[in-house]
């Protein structure tokens, strides 16, 4: 996008007020709160979120809820089955002139990586198998963080968690889920970071506008899980970027963008040395073939970035 | 059967403190509860641990409403209604505390003829601290019943501990011993509380709802944002504190960036903190760039609900 065709020019045209309420159930410096928060903003109260067991369950809990508009709860696997049937009904409801097409509602799936790249993504394929009309937004806090941060198949290979407690971590690596979906030629699909808010906001502006199956995949940097001071959220996104781990991309018009290339990169360490789940990567005794296959892996991805 | 509840923030190791205390009573051949309670929330927010042990079986369930010791691993929970950190405390129920104060002062301030203690052998308000202040409060609690020997507390912690690594259980065993060395020179026991009959079982005061048609007992709720009335500003620990003198008005980073959106925007364009729900993550102070906003401890004040 041109910055001529954005409303958010700079910083500054980021919203000053914010939608999300305040006095949810979120841990302080919850990454994904954040960048729900900062999407929110963006989309406005005419929005139905679909959400799927996780964290962010606990955001609408009976008779507190932090939206202005609705939010319905369905099981882990099955957010975009639910977000087929609220998009039917409100299509229904217009059909039948009970509802204003004015007064339409975006339908937004929200949930975590668990469901996101494992349990609910069967459910992903059948609906962008039906071209439905959807927003998808996955705040990826790599393991599953409201049942105490199992690994999940959004777990970063090396990382510890409460089922990768060996000295070497997570054995697996990280599945590649916005491939997955820019595979099957969705509306739109792009990942965000709250820590860049305004690549953040222009992206959210594009999913937005488009129409069909559409993809935010959101780190969402976590100081429960990940281990480390929750003042320290804004700054491991930024690493995570900074270092290549994170790229931030978008899938339009039949094309991967990558709309942040960091100059020169960071050695991965960098963001891996801040977190808890990697410390067992330094100490006792330095782990330098991990280490190495880590850097290796972010390497060869811009390699084919890069050319 | 000795009754014993424990609170704290999450985060602060009262679930840890709980199954050590409870392993250790079961080693010296108790019967034994414990159980972590909390709610939806999470790191920061108050929550209490119980433990029941007792040599006969244990009838009672649910949280401890008569306690015979309560751990306060947080001093600043202490004025928080919703912690309930002095519900049933009697005569007879010691209080272990968590604080810079002294244990007279929080006699007079409570109005309690019990015996308390501070808890020894955590340095109050220090972050680093917060990973020893589990294992500390099971051992100030393990050392006044006076029937867990350290042998069986020392077991406890390892196979509590255990998952965490060797050098996690190291760390913990040198803090639990150390402060249950501390708590024995104190002197300070408690008794075992007796056994209560079913017969003496008193309702908790609940409110009898009775049966409505559906249109009046599930109303449509259309009020947006009720979340605000959670007033998570009683989970902070720290508060940030602007210096306007030296704030840039660059509003859009630390407004953007405060994952609860308790930063709002004035009409000056100055950021100002919502102190009724900040939850005190301290990220607008990390990403402050002139360094505008700083850490000021709650401790000794109030209630966190208030304006600066
Ligand atoms: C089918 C099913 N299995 C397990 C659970 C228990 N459960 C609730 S939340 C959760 C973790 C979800 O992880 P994720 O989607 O990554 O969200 P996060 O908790 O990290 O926010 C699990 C396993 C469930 N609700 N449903
Ligand atoms: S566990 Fe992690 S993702 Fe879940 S609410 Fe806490 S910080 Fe957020
Ligand atoms: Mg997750």
């Amino acid at each position: 996008m041109k910055t001529s065709e954005t409303r958010f020019k700079g910083m500054r045209d980021l919203p000053s007020a914010h939608l999300l309420g305040t006095g949810t159930a979120m841990c302080a410096g919850c990454g994904g709160l954040e960048v729900l928060h900062e999407i929110y903003d963006i989309l406005g109260k005419k929005t139905v979120f679909v959400n799927a067991a996780g964290c962010m369950t606990l955001l609408s809990i009976y008779p507190f809820t932090p939206f202005r508009g609705s939010w319905i709860y369905t099981a882990m696997a099955s957010a975009p089955a639910g977000a087929q049937g609220v998009r039917d009904a409100l299509d229904t409801l217009k059909r039948k002139e009970r509802m204003k097409p004015a007064d339409d509602l975006k339908v937004v799936c929200l949930t975590g990586d668990g469901s996101a790249y494992g349990m609910g993504l069967s459910s992903t394929s059948a609906a962008i198998d039906r071209g439905l009309d959807f927003l998808y937004i996955c705040y990826d806090n790599e393991g599953y963080g409201n049942t105490g941060q199992q690994f999940s198949a959004a777990t970063p290979h090396g990382a510890r968690t409460s089922t990768s407690m060996g000295p070497r971590g997570f054995p697996g690596s990280k599945k590649d889920l916005f491939s997955i979906w820019a595979a099957n030629s969705p509306a739109y699909a792009a990942t965000v970071a709250g820590a860049e808010p305004l690549d953040l906001a222009r992206k959210i502006e594009k999913a937005d506008t488009a129409k069909g199956p559409r993809l935010i995949l959101a780190l969402s940097p976590c100081p429960v899980g990940w281990g480390y001071d929750p003042k320290d959220s804004v700054e491991i996104g930024k690493l995570a970027v900074k270092t290549g781990i994170w790229p931030l991309k978008e899938y339009i018009d039949g094309k991967v963008v990558h709309t942040k290339i960091p100059k020169k990169r960071l050695p991965v360490e960098e963001y891996l040395k801040r977190q808890g789940r990697f410390a067992h990567l330094f100490e006792p005794v330095r782990k330098d073939d991990i280490l190495k296959e880590i850097q290796a892996g972010v390497d060869a991805y811009w390699e084919g970035v890069e050319g | 059967m000795y009754r014993i509840r424990f609170h704290g923030r999450g985060g602060q190791g009262m679930k840890t403190a709980s199954r050590i205390l409870g392993t250790a009573f079961f080693i010296e051949a108790f019967e034994v509860q414990d159980a972590p309670i909390y709610g939806a929330e999470r790191r920061g927010a108050p929550v209490f641990a119980y433990v029941r042990a007792g040599r006969e079986a244990i009838n009672e369930r649910g949280a401890i409403t008569n306690p015979d010791l309560v751990v306060v691993a947080d001093d600043t929970l202490v004025p928080v209604p919703a912690a309930g950190v002095l519900r049933g405390v009697t005569e007879n129920t010691v209080l272990i505390i968590n604080s810079v104060e002294e244990p007279e002062t929080w006699r007079e301030r409570l109005n309690l003829t019990g015996p308390v203690v501070t808890m020894p052998g955590v340095k109050v308000g220090d972050a680093q601290e917060v990973r020893f202040t589990g294992v500390v409060s099971a051992a100030a609690a393990a050392a006044v019943t006076g029937v867990i020997s350290k042998t069986s507390f020392e077991a406890a912690i390892r196979e509590e501990i255990a998952p965490l690594g060797e050098a996690v259980v190291d760390e913990n065993l040198k803090r639990g011993v150390e402060a249950f060395d501390l708590t024995v020179k104190n002197g300070v026991s408690i008794k075992e509380g007796s056994t209560v009959s079913a017969a003496a079982y008193k309702r908790p005061e609940w409110i009898e709802l009775g049966f409505e048609s559906a249109a009046i007992s599930a109303p449509a709720i259309h009020s947006a944002a009720t979340s605000e009335r959670m007033k998570t500003g009683l989970w902070r620990t720290v508060r940030p504190v602007i210096d306007y003198d030296r704030c840039n008005r660059c509003w859009w980073l630390c407004s953007t960036f405060c994952p609860d959106g308790a930063i709002s925007v004035n009409k000056e364009g100055f950021p100002e903190i919502d102190y009724e729900h900040c939850k005190g993550c301290m990220i607008c102070m990390a990403q402050c760039p002139p360094h505008a906003i700083s850490a000021e401890a709650e401790h000794g004040r109030k209630e966190g609900g208030d304006e600066a």
